[in-house]
């Protein structure tokens, strides 16, 4: 976890220091006065880097990836809930309440 | 709705909580999340963790769901008194509550009183026109009073507003089965297959209610979402390989002649799978599950 997380600060500062570069590149062309076409090569390799280092970290960096397949062990559903919204209470379960012992205090 | 993962899970924990010695209060928190059922066991657990207040105070401000929860467990199981002092309890931390009004009117429903429990649930309706609970407890009094035809036509009018309900549809389907009105309940499946689906439970439950319907194009449908549900349940549905043998097998005799491959070739499979099923499971009823099968290839 910790090591991925510093490899996508990694790749953050890739892409920073990529930034950094063609604007001063963009500067010596100025002074040079020559058209800017490009970025140097070195910047788009440094950029596909840190794209590949930045990919890695956001796809480990959350966690794990949870299942979605409906027919996978893991994720198959095994019951539905009992629509207890709608639960009615004179069922036959009615005629032997539950025994609970007398003098209960539930708020002292 | 709960994965077997999950499932397994709260099944250790509920032997261990029976036993005295597993973590009641998040016991109690799944029950809650799985909607269960298990009304006596949370009276019996609930209300011995609510007895010790130092328990109390471990739980912090859930302690007001977990009253909730003991109050409509209690009432499930006829232990009015108990019901009540939580009842009580919680009126006394929030006086003037919506959500306490409808534990009253579930007071007065568990006791048989209809009437009040009917003018509760409609003060609470004109203080909060949106309430939606209260609308479905409407709903439980006209079924527990055994007027289904006074609970479709609420449940119809609470549909038309709150439409995305699920479990609003699931109730209706059920309710439109007990009258056997087979084909507004198949509507209502359509709906929860439209809304959910993923749900294997959903395709199958549809295709019960055509097979139900019979006829040669009701029973093609059948197959087809018996089908489906075994997909989506990959084969480990049952139900649903025994539906589409019997439906294949119906299918077969009422075409006479004209046998299509497709349909016999379903059914060898879904019966072969039962067969594997049986051979892994339970060896001993293996020979009566083939002879079955056997009968409705002919």
């Amino acid at each position: 976890m910790a090591v991925d997380l510093v490899v996508g600060l990694l790749g953050i500062a890739a892409l920073g220091h990529a930034a950094f570069s063609t604007v001063q590149y963009r500067n010596i062309l100025k002074v040079t006065e020559e058209a800017f076409l490009w970025p140097p090569f070195y910047v788009i390799i440094e950029i596909c880097i840190s794209l590949v280092l930045c990919f890695w970290a956001a796809l480990r960096v959350p966690g794990q990836f949870l299942p979605v397949l409906p027919d996978l062990e893991e994720d198959r559903l095994a019951q539905l809930t009992e629509n207890v919204d709608f639960m009615t209470f004179n069922h036959r379960g009615r005629i032997f309440p539950l025994k609970i012992d007398e003098g209960l205090n539930l708020n002292d | 709705m709960e994965s077997a993962a999950t499932r397994s899970h709260f099944e250790k924990l509920e032997s261990k909580v029976d036993e005295g010695v597993g973590n009641v209060i998040e016991w109690l928190a799944l029950v809650r999340r799985f909607k269960l059922r298990r009304s006596e066991k949370v009276t019996t657990h609930g209300c011995a963790l609510l007895r010790d207040s130092s328990l109390r105070r471990k739980l912090g401000s859930e302690v007001w769901t977990v009253y909730e929860q003991v109050a409509i467990a209690a009432m499930d199981c006829q232990c009015l008194d108990v019901s009540k002092m939580c009842i009580e309890v919680l009126i006394a931390k929030f006086p003037n509550s919506a959500r306490v009004g409808r534990l009253e009117g579930m007071l007065y429903e568990a006791k048989g009183q209809w009437q009040q429990a009917e003018t509760k649930y409609q003060t609470l309706l004109e203080l909060q026109p949106s309430d939606a609970f209260a609308y479905k407890r409407k709903v439980a009094i006209a079924k527990a009073q055994g007027n289904l035809g006074a609970a479709i036509e609420a449940l119809k009018q609470y549909l038309d507003t709150f439409m995305a309900d699920q479990e609003a549809w699931r109730e209706l389907a059920e309710i439109y089965i007990a009258l056997q009105k087979y084909s507004q309940a198949a509507f209502c499946y359509e709906e929860l297959i439209l809304m959910e689906t993923a749900n294997a439970t959903w395709h199958l439950m549809y295709a019960e209610v055509q097979y139900t319907l019979g006829g040669l194009e009701n029973l093609r449908i059948a197959r087809k979402y018996y089908a489906s549900a075994i997909k989506l349940s990959a084969g480990k549905n049952l139900r649903s390989l025994y539906g589409l043998c019997m439906c294949s097998a119906v299918l077969s005799q009422t075409k006479g002649r004209a046998k299509d491959e497709e349909g016999t070739e379903l059914q060898s499979l879904a019966s072969s799978v039962i067969m594997k099923k049986y051979k892994e499971k339970c060896p001993n009823k293996a020979r009566l599950v083939t002879s079955f099968l056997e009968k409705q290839k002919l």
